[in-house]
Parts: C-alpha cells; sequence; structure tokens
C-alpha cells in the first residue's frame, strides 16, 4: 500500500522497522518531527534537558539492551561530538541522525545545507572511523535508517544518518511493503549480568593501561579494520554513466535529487555511504573522466575529501546558504 | 560471596594511602554482599570516577559530568536491575549539574553517590562548587569567594526526593543510609564529605588521614527527624 510520508517520519519508520526500543532527543528544527513521531510509538521515549543528556541516555539504554537512537540538527550534533568518540571507545550500537540546517551557530535554522560533512567525520576528538550514511528520497530515508541500525549493530558502533532541512521536509508515496530489508539482531549481551568494564580509557580487558603506547598502537589499528570490514557490507551509491560525457558529477542527499536531469549530460556518481569514503569505487569511476565536479551545500568539505582520495584537482560548485538551484549549477558547469 | 570478591581482579585502586575513597568502596562491597545484590555500577570522571572499574561487576567509566544521563538509559532499558553511581562532586554537581536536576526530577528508581572531596582531586585541587567559601586552591589563591553549592536543596527542589549526607567515618551510619537509598522507590542521592587530602587537605592542616578524619568526627554530628539539614549535620530528609 502506498503512503504520504515526510522524510523525519521515514526515519522514524524506519527506526521501529528496525527493532528501535529507545529513543531520546531534544527539540531542534529541522529534525523535530522524527521525535513527534517516535513520541507516538510503543517505545521508551525521553525527551531530555539537552542533546548531552540524549546522546548519553540512548549511549546506556543500548548498553542495557535496547536498540538506541537520538537524533538533532547542527548545534545539537556538535554537543553530543565528545560522546560519540566515547561510543566507539566502547563499543556499543547507536545511531544518531543529523538534520543540516545552516550554520555555523543558530545561522538560517529552518533552511537546508549540508555544512556538516566534516563534523560527522571528524567532530570528536582523537581518531575514530565513523560510518556516516546520507539518503536522498523519503524512501531512502526508510532503508538507509534500517542499515544504520544494521550497521551499528555489526560494527558496535555510533552510525551517523545525515539528511537536510529539505529532505526531511520533503513528502513523497512510498510504497512500505514493497521495499525489502533484512534486521540484524543484537548479540552484544545487555549490561548487567557479566563482569565488564565499559571505560574511556584505554584499557585491556578492563583494566586500565593508559601508558601502553604499544596497546594504543595495536587498538586503533583493530577499530580501523573493524570499520572496514564492516563497511564492505555496506556499499551504498548510485552511478549513472552518461558514455558521451567526460564528466562526472557527485553529489548526495538532496543535492543529488536537484541534479538529477542533468544525467542527460553528464556521468553522476552519488555516495549514499559517505564514510568511510568509497575509494575504490571512486577511483574507478573517476579514471573514465577527464573533469570531475562536486556539487554540495558547503564550501567543499566532501570535495576536499575527494581530491585527497583521487589526488587529483577537483572542480567545486557550491550552494551555499540553503538555496539550491539548478539553473546557476548549470551556468557554472558550462564555465568549467 | 564475600565482600572481597566485589573487587575486579588485577587491578588496584589509584587513590592516596589513606582517601576517604577506600572506605566508601570497601563499605559499598560490604553492603552489597551483606544485601546479596551485584547491581550495575557506574562512573563518571575523576578519582571517585574510578570507582566503578574496581568492582568486578557489569560497570561503566562514562564522560566527565554524563554519567547521570547515562546511568538514567541503563536503568530504563533494564528496570530489574539496581543502578549506582558513584562519582565526585565537580563531575555531579558541576559539569553535571543540569542532569542531576532533571532525572532527579524524573525521579528514576537509582541512588546516585556523591563523594565530595571540596576541590577537583584528580586535576589537581582546583575550586569545585563545593569548595567553602575562602579556602585556598589551585585557582583560587586568595581564597574562594563564593558561596559553595548545596545539593540538598537541589534534590529538595522537587517535590518527591531523598537526601542523605554522611561521612566515612560515621562507617555504620553511612552504609545504613546507603542502604536506605537503594530501598528508596525513586532518585536518591548521598552525599559523603571526605576532605581530598592531597589538596584542600593540605591547605587545611589535614593533610595526615588521622587528622581528617577526626576532624570529620569532631566537626559533623548525625541528626534525625530534620526538615533541613544545617552545615555540618548528616542525616537524611526525604519526601514521598
Ligand atoms: C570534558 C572534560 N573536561 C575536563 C576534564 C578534566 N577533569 C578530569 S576529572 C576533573 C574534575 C574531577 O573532580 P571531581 O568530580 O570533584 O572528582 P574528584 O577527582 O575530586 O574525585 C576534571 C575537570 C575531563 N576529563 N573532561
Amino acid at each position: 500500500m502506498k503512503k504520504i510520508l515526510q522524510g523525519n517520519e521515514a526515519i522514524g519508520l524506519g527506526a521501529i522497522k528496525a527493532g528501535l526500543k529507545f529513543y531520546s532527543g531534544y527539540p531542534i528544527t529541522p529534525s523535530s518531527e522524527i521525535m513527534h513521531y517516535l513520541a507516538n510509538q510503543d517505545i521508551e521515549f525521553v525527551q531530555t534537558e539537552d542533546e548531552l543528556a540524549a546522546v548519553n541516555m540512548a549511549i546506556g539504554a543500548s548498553l542495557g539492551g535496547m536498540k538506541s537512537m537520538t537524533s538533532t540538527s547542527g548545534p545539537g550534533f556538535s554537543l553530543m561530538q565528545e560522546s560519540i568518540g566515547f561510543a566507539h571507545k566502547i563499543e556499543v550500537p547507536l545511531v544518531i541522525v543529523n538534520v543540516q540546517r545552516v550554520g555555523p551557530s543558530t545561522g538560517m535554522p529552518t533552511m537546508p545545507s549540508q555544512g556538516d560533512i566534516s563534523q560527522a567525520r571528524y567532530g570528536s576528538h582523537g581518531d575514530y572511523f565513523p560510518i556516516v550514511f546520507y539518503p536522498n528520497s523519503v524512501e531512502e530515508c526508510f532503508k538507509y535508517t534500517i542499515e544504520a541500525f544494521n550497521a551499528s549493530e555489526e560494527s558496535l558502533s555510533p552510525i551517523i544518518l545525515l539528511s537536510d532541512a529539505f529532505l526531511s521536509h520533503l513528502y513523497e508515496t512510498v510504497d512500505i511493503e514493497s521495499i525489502n530489508f533484512k534486521i540484524k539482531q543484537r548479540h552484544l549481551k545487555p549490561l548487567g549480568d557479566e563482569k565488564r568494564h565499559f571505560t574511556g580509557l584505554l584499557s585491556k580487558g578492563g583494566i586500565p593501561q593508559t601508558r601502553n603506547s604499544d596497546l594504543y598502537k595495536k587498538w586503533i589499528q583493530k577499530m580501523k579494520e573493524k570499520i572496514e570490514k564492516t563497511s564492505k557490507n555496506y556499499e551504498f551509491f548510485e552511478y549513472i554513466e552518461n558514455k558521451d560525457s567526460d564528466t562526472l558529477l557527485i553529489a548526495f542527499g538532496i543535492t543529488s535529487r536537484i541534479i538529477s536531469p542533468l544525467k542527460e549530460n553528464y556521468s553522476i556518481f552519488r555516495p549514499i555511504r559517505l564514510f568511510p569514503i568509497l575509494e575504490e569505487k571512486l577511483k574507478e569511476v573517476a579514471e573514465k573522466h577527464k573533469k570531475i565536479v562536486v556539487i554540495e551545500m558547503n564550501e567543499g568539505q566532501y570535495k576536499n575529501e575527494i581530491e585527497r582520495v583521487l589526488e587529483r584537482k577537483i572542480n567545486l560548485i557550491k550552494q551555499t546558504g540553503g538555496s539550491l538551484s539548478l539553473r546557476q549549477i548549470k551556468r557554472e558547469l558550462d564555465d568549467i | 560471596m564475600t565482600y572481597k570478591d566485589y573487587k575486579r581482579p588485577g587491578v588496584e585502586p589509584i587513590w592516596c594511602l589513606g582517601c576517604g575513597l577506600h572506605v566508601v568502596f570497601t563499605q559499598l562491597s560490604n553492603l552489597f554482599d551483606e544485601l546479596e545484590m551485584e547491581p550495575i555500577v557506574l562512573s563518571g570522571i575523576g578519582c571517585t570516577g574510578r570507582t566503578a572499574g574496581y568492582f568486578n561487576l557489569d560497570t561503566v567509566h562514562g564522560l566527565h559530568g554524563r554519567i547521570i544521563p547515562l546511568a538514567e538509559g541503563v536503568k530504563r532499558a533494564r528496570k530489574d536491575k539496581e543502578v549506582i553511581v558513584v562519582s565526585g562532586d565537580g563531575d555531579l554537581l558541576s559539569i553535571g549539574g543540569n542532569h542531576l536536576l532533571h532525572t532527579s526530577r524524573r525521579d528514576i528508581n537509582m541512588t546516585v553517590i556523591c563523594v565530595n572531596n571540596s576541590v577537583y582531586g584528580l586535576t589537581g585541587g582546583q575550586l569545585s562548587p563545593t569548595t567553602p567559601k575562602g579556602a585556598k586552591t589551585k585557582t583560587t589563591p586568595g581564597g574562594s569567594e563564593i558561596e559553595p553549592i548545596d545539593a540538598q536543596k537541589i534534590l529538595m527542589s522537587n517535590k518527591r526526593y531523598f537526601y542523605a549526607r554522611t561521612t566515612p567515618v560515621h562507617v555504620k551510619y553511612m552504609k545504613e543510609v546507603i542502604k536506605q537509598a537503594i530501598e528508596w522507590d525513586g532518585f536518591a542521592f548521598v552525599e559523603i564529605i571526605s576532605l581530598c587530602l592531597e589538596t584542600i587537605g593540605k591547605t587545611m592542616g589535614l593533610k595526615k588521614p588521622s587528622k581528617m578524619y577526626n576532624w570529620l568526627e569532631e566537626n559533623f554530628r548525625i541528626v534525625e527527624n530534620k526538615q533541613v539539614l544545617d552545615d555540618f549535620e548528616l542525616g537524611v530528609v526525604k519526601n514521598g
């Protein structure tokens, strides 16, 4: 049966289908509809005093055995950063949704942006390797929320699901029953009956080893390999090749929707898993093109990543301040 | 099981010799043993924050200031388990103060034990929200000019509350009020006053453990049936 759903509602519904049992969050535009939706579901639900509480409570509930999620926008996502590193360190599954709006600071609270790409990758302190998804339709909001839960269970890490004010507030018809998905069950034993110690300190078997550099090196390597291995099961992207074009456009989220008519004249690569970067796939498609243009709603955050991976000059078309214009994008493409 | 079985093997506390935290840890182990319970113990960051990791139970050592919401999440997922937080005054009343306000207001059934050593111990003795007015610390070389926070009044701002104050010298009483806190059906807060020997203890001339313990014994007294505890009074105030 087809249903009209909003992007944020689809995220909430996807979470429920994935087995969500606990949600904690603090209201913020343009993410609030996720919590409104979940407030009406049969789960443990808490509107917390702030985002620090929201993310830590979700961590606690997840340790306690419940699939957990929190959602926010840029300012709240910044408040969660210390805890994201902690969740990586203690290896707890969790889904964190960031519906992006224009920053920095309160910026343009109702307007879409893709300004938190770097924050999603590098926002916490120290080294860590997050898995980040970014859908581009209401149906995909549903689907990739489920995949985010699966990836979190498999990697025992917090997964970042990005959206933006545009996508999250989009209404589209979705045939939920026709979507196929698998659900990963919990295998981490709930906190309470074992003798484990979950600590942010570098430790071995629950015992702190805070001056052991060799142990740290082994540990960080293991973390990296764990994420790389999990990521192999989540190679999400879309690639539309245009044999007549020597130019490859790269876009994701709402931007990829806006430029979709350009497939008549260009090849388009759309990463759905933004991080870890789909390096091999990117290299493979990049080779077929003379020019590469990243189109994104920021000052070049993902373009810099692509440039680093491909080690060649990448063009940028930026769409900032909350506005998206296909006409302007076309004009800039003509100049490139 | 004996109280000794509650200690995680292979790890020794980082605490200074004679620190009140040793007493708190031992007496908690005794109490768990007596009550035949295996709670989930959680701590934030600080000297006190190391407590959780010394229990041979499922334990969590969270972020500085964020252990109360984490523990609330655990409790909501494991309503069948006792959840006990042990952390410092800086952790619970300064950086984590907002969470104390709200988890206590939500009246989550858990016990929070705050070991109040009057300073930030782990980081070397800076001003904490509980530092007495006039006290010299690393960051108040001329003496603190502000009144300390009163945790009791924070708890009392709720309709239902349980607040107890004790010291590690009043061993039997400490155990008794922690037991009451665990049995309390709702959010219970126990403040254990125990000066940091190396920092504020030193400046107050109480660096020797015996001196600090004598000072606690001489200055604090147990009172009963009071609505509100005055400074230097130990007791339980509750409503529910
Ligand atoms: C976000 C953050 N800020 C600062 C610190 C540094 N820090 C570690 S412990 C601590 C204070 C601890 O004081 P208290 O909670 O009173 O515990 P005590 O060591 O006295 O037992 C501070 C400021 C930290 N770990 N994390």
